[in-house]
């Protein structure tokens, strides 16, 4: 039946091979899709938390809003401890986020603070490598790093002093003055025109809190286990006013990204496998109609309605098998080609408003999903073929052998 | 003659629901015995490719039966109808409708095929045979490359590969030429004499009839004479 199924599909050559181009077309079209988006989502995470939010943070229990944590947590000690002992966490930095005011002799901006531990952060996050000036901050030195476009907005250049100002924590205004020790370009609007990194110790001046951090930020080995050392970090400062999250919690508009991405690709994915489905039964009717004269013979043979049915069934397979074949192996050129040469992707632009992203986009396979779509592509090509291949089941050998 | 007939319709009738009313097959009693070598003779439309059919298990009368070796057919389901056309039944057609896309010794072994035989044992058989019918150096060509008195021999040899009980022909000379047909009826005739093959074959050609042992006449689906030689 396989060499029938087989000889029986390239009868019509141009036909077959019409319906298997577009298999091919459509399942590399998924497979694009497919990894540009796990591309662009991982990207989206890597950059997000290699930025600003790292894998995991540390804050007081009672916050709301985990993006701009309002409460201090007033002794870090223990938590600090649990890190150091976790097998799974890299790095860790204490930070203060707090919005407040930047000054120049020439003008000001709203911004927000960031006060990092610099010798750690930089190991939590790559700010550092967007330096073009200057250096890094450093431990014990009052010091600035900013954007490139914040400092020519208020007209400072390395080694100028600025004025951060912020509301303390006893409501009165507290300022300090530090040096312009570094510049950076991220590309990213949001970095390099509202955010100003100054040492933790001079934002704890500044807002009068001592030792008080208002969170900390981790990052681990492996960002596939950010869920489970979440869990155990959380048991293990079960018994302080603190909780452990992920950047999930944190950033939670990645989520939403995800979730409108992967939707768009349902709908796309159903669309295509319509297509898909709509051309195979329009071949397997085709192929249906110029036989019933030959299923009628086969059936005058002695062939079973269900052996007649398989015999479709299996020359569907056949079209779906070689068009997934022939679709993975397109679709993989089209990956690798833009994984090597990177692709141009206005998104890039437009999500770089937000964080700092990459305008070419070097594509990453996603196995899985391939492997998932080639199977449905396959499943579809079998589903589409059940119309044709029960009509055909069903015809009654007199009759089929009558047909003209 | 006292054992069972090999065939025997009792009193089939066949009404077409989309026809124009009159039976195409009317009360149509006859018995066919093994080893013959019988033709159903009759005008075109007299009703001879129906009665083939429903013999051959491909259509059910609207009323009678027909038996096999004195066991009832009509009443099997789909399937077991399948199966004893399979085991029991040989089938050449008018227009030969061999598959195109099989060689003649694919064709010729397809029964076997359907009747899960070993890929060697059935074509070593459907060599056999399509040495029988004087074909075997054609064996590997596609129906394209064969004249139509080639693929009639074909078309014979998958007829009889599996040996049926009876090998049913609808006018099998009719595209051919009286020379090639003359040749194939000196063929079906040698299968009957020496393989002891039974042949049932419709045609309304007076050469082709004068070879038949039997005639059976049908006109406007009715027995009209059954005569042998």
């Amino acid at each position: 039946m396989l060499t029938l199924a087989w000889r029986n599909v390239w009868r019509n050559r141009r036909r077959s091979l019409i319906t298997i181009a577009s298999l091919a077309f459509g399942l590399s079209a998924i497979m694009f899709g497919q990894s540009l988006l796990k591309t662009l989502q991982s990207q989206l995470i890597e950059k997000s938390t290699g930025t600003i939010t790292g894998h995991l943070q540390i804050q007081h229990r009672n916050i709301k809003d985990y993006k701009f944590p309002e409460r201090y947590i007033d002794d870090p000690g223990p938590a600090e401890a649990a890190l150091k002992a976790h097998p799974r966490v890299k790095s860790f930095g204490k930070r203060i986020h707090v919005t407040g005011l930047v000054s120049s002799p020439v003008t000001s901006s709203g911004v927000l603070i960031a006060g990092v531990e610099p010798s750690r952060e930089s190991r939590v996050t790559s700010l550092s490598s967007y330096l073009t000036q200057g250096a890094y901050l450093k431990d014990g030195a009052h010091g600035v790093v900013m954007g490139e476009k914040l400092a020519q907005k208020l007209d400072l250049r390395l080694g100028e002093k600025a004025v951060v100002m912020a509301q303390a924590v006893d409501g009165s205004m507290g300022a300090e003055a530090v040096r312009l020790v570094g510049l950076y370009r991220t590309g990213s609007t949001i970095f390099d025109t509202q955010i100003i990194y100054v040492p933790l110790a001079t934002l704890q001046e500044v807002l009068g809190v001592g030792g008080k951090v208002n969170h900390i930020v981790v990052r681990i080995d492996d960002i596939m286990e950010t869920d489970a050392a979440r869990r155990e970090l959380a048991e293990t400062l079960g018994n302080q006013p603190v909780q452990v999250l992920s950047w999930k919690n944190v950033d939670r508009e990645i989520l939403g990204i995800q979730r409108f991405q992967n939707g768009l690709l349902k709908v796309v994915l159903v669309v295509v496998f319509l297509i898909v489905a709509l051309g195979i039964l329009n071949t397997l009717l085709m192929s249906l109609f110029e036989r019933v004269r030959e299923f009628g013979v086969l059936m005058a043979m002695g062939a079973r309605p269900s052996w007649v049915m398989r015999l479709v069934l299996f020359e569907a397979a056949s079209l779906g098998l070689v068009g997934a074949v022939l679709g993975l192996v397109l679709g993989a050129a089209i990956i690798a080609h833009y994984g090597r040469c990177g692709l141009h992707l206005p998104l890039g632009e437009a999500v770089s408003y937000f964080l700092p992203f990459p305008s070419t986009l070097y594509l990453r396979p996603a196995w899985a999903s391939h492997a998932g779509a080639a199977l449905c592509v396959m499943a579809t090509s079998f589903l589409a073929a059940l119309p044709p291949a029960l009509r055909a089941g069903g015809l009654k050998p007199a009759e089929a052998l009558r047909h003209v | 003659m006292s054992e069972a007939p090999l065939i025997e319709t009792r009193g089939v009738t066949k009404v077409y629901d989309h026809g124009p009313g009159a039976a195409a097959v009317e009360d149509f009693s006859i018995e066919f015995h093994a080893g013959d070598f019988a033709a159903i003779a009759g005008p075109s439309g007299s009703g001879k490719s129906t009665l083939l059919n429903i013999i051959g298990t491909l259509d059910k009368p609207t009323a009678g039966e027909v038996l096999y070796e004195g066991g009832g057919v009509s009443g099997l389901a789909v399937e077991e109808l399948s199966d004893f056309r399979l085991r029991s039944l040989g089938f050449v057609f008018q227009a030969y409708n061999l598959i195109p896309v099989l060689t003649a010794v694919e064709n010729a072994e397809y029964p076997l095929v359907l009747q899960g035989a070993a890929r060697a044992e059935r074509r070593r058989r459907a060599l056999e045979v399509l040495g029988w019918v004087g074909i075997e150096d054609l064996a590997h060509r596609r129906p394209d490359r064969l004249s139509g008195g080639q693929q009639q021999r074909v078309a014979v040899a998958r007829a009889i590969v599996h040996g049926p009980k009876v090998v049913l022909a609808d006018e099998p000379t009719a595209n051919l030429d009286s020379k090639t047909a003359a040749s194939l009826l000196d063929l079906m005739e040698s299968l009957n004499r020496e393989r002891g093959v039974t042949f049932i074959f419709s045609s309304h050609d007076p050469a082709v009839l004068g070879r038949a042992r039997r005639v059976v006449q049908i006109r406007d689906g009715r027995l009209a004479g059954d005569s042998s030689k």
